[in-house]
């Protein structure tokens, strides 16, 4: 009996679940679910606009195209930000656990091989998904151009390069970063994946800030701003795919 | 039946009957025509004619400044000029490789395209590239359209055609080479892309806009009467360069400002734009463009190298 109750129990506990209704799907796509199963698979989600995906509405540049997705007017704390660009041959962009200290806001560049719905996923500490979306125009072609920074002579010699800089704003410290990086994603012929992949954020005392994966449909030369509470040294480390380490610190 | 088939299917296709850009050349001084465009961006009803071309009929034949943007254009802006004069063509003088002035080449194969050394590197290089995307933009006018390069390079200085005294100058401020030229008979400055009048400049190959700021002051102090600004009305005043040097100054202040503040490009594109650019066609889309072309520079001199 008791079996019989905790069975039921369950049930109505996965119900309540499985019962959170995602509502319309501002910008509907074939591979939408396709996605949701991959990095979303059974959790609940919910389309909310709360998540903004801020894109121009078209891609001037389809190799460098801005993207800032800002999750803090989520109720609650964010754990957890996952973002992709819908029909990309390579669509993952990123995967961001900002800590306590940090804003659910990362902003960036990206490729784009066409029109493409853009999706962000924010996950509160309830286990929920929240899912931002928008949608950007596109000649095309920006995943499988070739690199501008591999095109010069001595980009070997600025691989790892960083340039920052630190700035108030509405009493938060808004962090830039700019690495010098080709950020091959493989597309091109002879070349291989070669990408930064790892991008955390540690304090002064060497206590973690958020961790931030990288995919290579990040832009060639990534350039990151995130947004801290804290006001002290922030140090950077990065790595690529080829273990490379590089270490930077915005004082 | 048949008869309401065809009747039909004719009617669904009036996006194919006619693809006539119907210029008009109009008189702005003696001798001296020009085929003014839209100020709309590139679209599938205007066929791309978004730009002003020019002719001046000399005695030593036709000096045509800019080819349009498309074969068709190029074709059309020939039977325009054959209207107005029986005198052949003498030479085709292009002012920038963007598409829209550089890819009616090909109607006027049969004489020599001069073009600044600059732009027929960039026309080889990028020309290709251009042709696709306006292909894209505008569609079946492009059709046949390719691009065909200069035969010549122009170098500044005086050039006679006839009683028309053209004087040709390098600048580089739009698009890394951009040629003026100033017609010292009639007084008539055309000054391709270096200027635009009621509609909002594009920036995707310029050095700078501080070098664009720098063409436009050597330009407006030369002795012209009538300037043809590359898109927008022909003026007899200096509204066109009060417009493009204001909004250009406003445009590197702008992104200057935004690097200070540690702005993301999607929050600079977001910026308000000031009222009194609101006769200007284009503001925000060119704004959006503008920023993905120029943002990058700004950012970089506001940051400091912090690797370890």
């Amino acid at each position: 009996m008791r079996r019989i109750v905790l069975c039921l129990a369950l049930l109505a506990a996965s119900n309540a679940v499985l019962a959170l209704e995602p509502g319309p799907d501002p910008v509907p796509s074939v591979m939408w679910e396709f996605y949701r199963k991959q990095w979303i698979k059974d959790e609940p989600y919910r389309f909310d606009a709360r998540v903004k995906v801020v894109a121009p509405p078209f891609a001037e540049d389809a190799r460098q195209v801005p993207l800032l997705v800002d999750a803090r007017g989520l109720p609650g704390r964010v754990r957890r930000i996952i973002a992709w660009a819908e029909l990309n041959p390579l669509p993952m962009i990123f995967d961001y656990q900002p800590g306590p200290e940090v804003s659910p806001l990362l902003a960036l560049r990206i490729r784009i091989e066409q029109a493409t719905p853009l999706r962000a996923a924010a996950q509160t500490e309830d286990g929920v998904w929240h899912v931002g979306s928008s949608l950007i125009d596109a000649a095309g072609g920006g995943c499988t151009a070739p690199s501008v920074a591999r095109a010069q002579p001595d980009w070997e010699q600025r691989l790892g390069q960083v340039l920052g800089a630190r700035h108030a704003r509405d009493g938060l410290q808004r962090l830039r970063v700019e690495v010098s990086h080709p950020m091959d994603n493989g597309l091109q012929s002879g070349i291989p994946e070669f990408f930064i992949e790892q991008a955390d954020l540690f304090d002064g005392q060497g206590q973690p800030l958020a961790t931030l994966r990288l995919f290579p449909a990040v832009s060639e030369n990534p350039n990151l701003s995130f947004e801290s509470r804290t006001s002290g040294p922030t140090r950077l480390e990065l790595r690529d795919n080829n273990g490379n380490p590089f270490q930077a610190v915005l004082e | 039946m048949r008869a309401i088939l065809l009747s039909l299917v004719l009617a669904t296709l009036p996006a194919f009957a006619d693809l006539d850009y119907r210029l008009q050349p109009r008189q702005v001084a003696e001798n001296t025509w020009v085929l003014v465009g839209s100020t709309d961006n590139f679209s599938r009803d205007n066929g791309g004619n978004i730009v002003n071309t020019a002719f001046i009929v000399s005695e030593a034949g036709v000096v045509v400044i800019d080819t349009g943007p498309s074969l068709r254009y190029g074709q059309a802006l020939r039977r325009a000029i054959a209207r107005v004069t029986d005198r052949p063509v003498a030479q085709v003088l292009l002012t920038h490789h963007h598409p829209d002035h550089a890819l009616g080449n090909q109607a006027f194969a049969d004489v020599p395209i001069a073009a600044l050394a600059h732009t027929r590197e960039q026309l080889a290089e990028e020309g290709d590239a251009l042709a696709e995307n306006l292909y894209r933009m505008v569609g079946d006018w492009m059709r046949g359209t390719q691009v065909h390069l200069p035969t010549l390079t122009s170098e500044p200085g005086l050039h006679v055609f006839g009683s028309h005294r053209l004087r040709l100058l390098a600048m580089a401020g739009h698009s890394r080479a951009d040629l003026a030229i100033l017609d010292e008979t009639t007084g008539v400055l055309f000054a391709g892309d270096l200027l635009f009048h009621d509609r909002a400049p594009t920036t995707p190959h310029s050095p700078g806009l501080d070098v664009w700021q720098e063409d436009l002051a050597r330009l407006q102090v030369l002795p012209w009467k009538i300037v043809v600004p590359g898109h927008g009305p022909v003026s007899e005043d200096a509204t066109p360069f009060e417009q493009t040097r204001d909004y250009l100054g406003w445009l590197d202040t702008l992104l200057g400002d935004s690097a200070a503040a540690g702005l993301d490009m999607t929050e600079v594109i977001d910026a308000p734009i000031p009222q009194r650019f609101e006769p200007l066609s284009l503001t925000r889309y060119e704004l959006v463009r503008s920023v993905s072309h120029l943002y990058p520079r700004y950012e970089r001199a506001r940051m400091a190298r912090i690797e370890r």
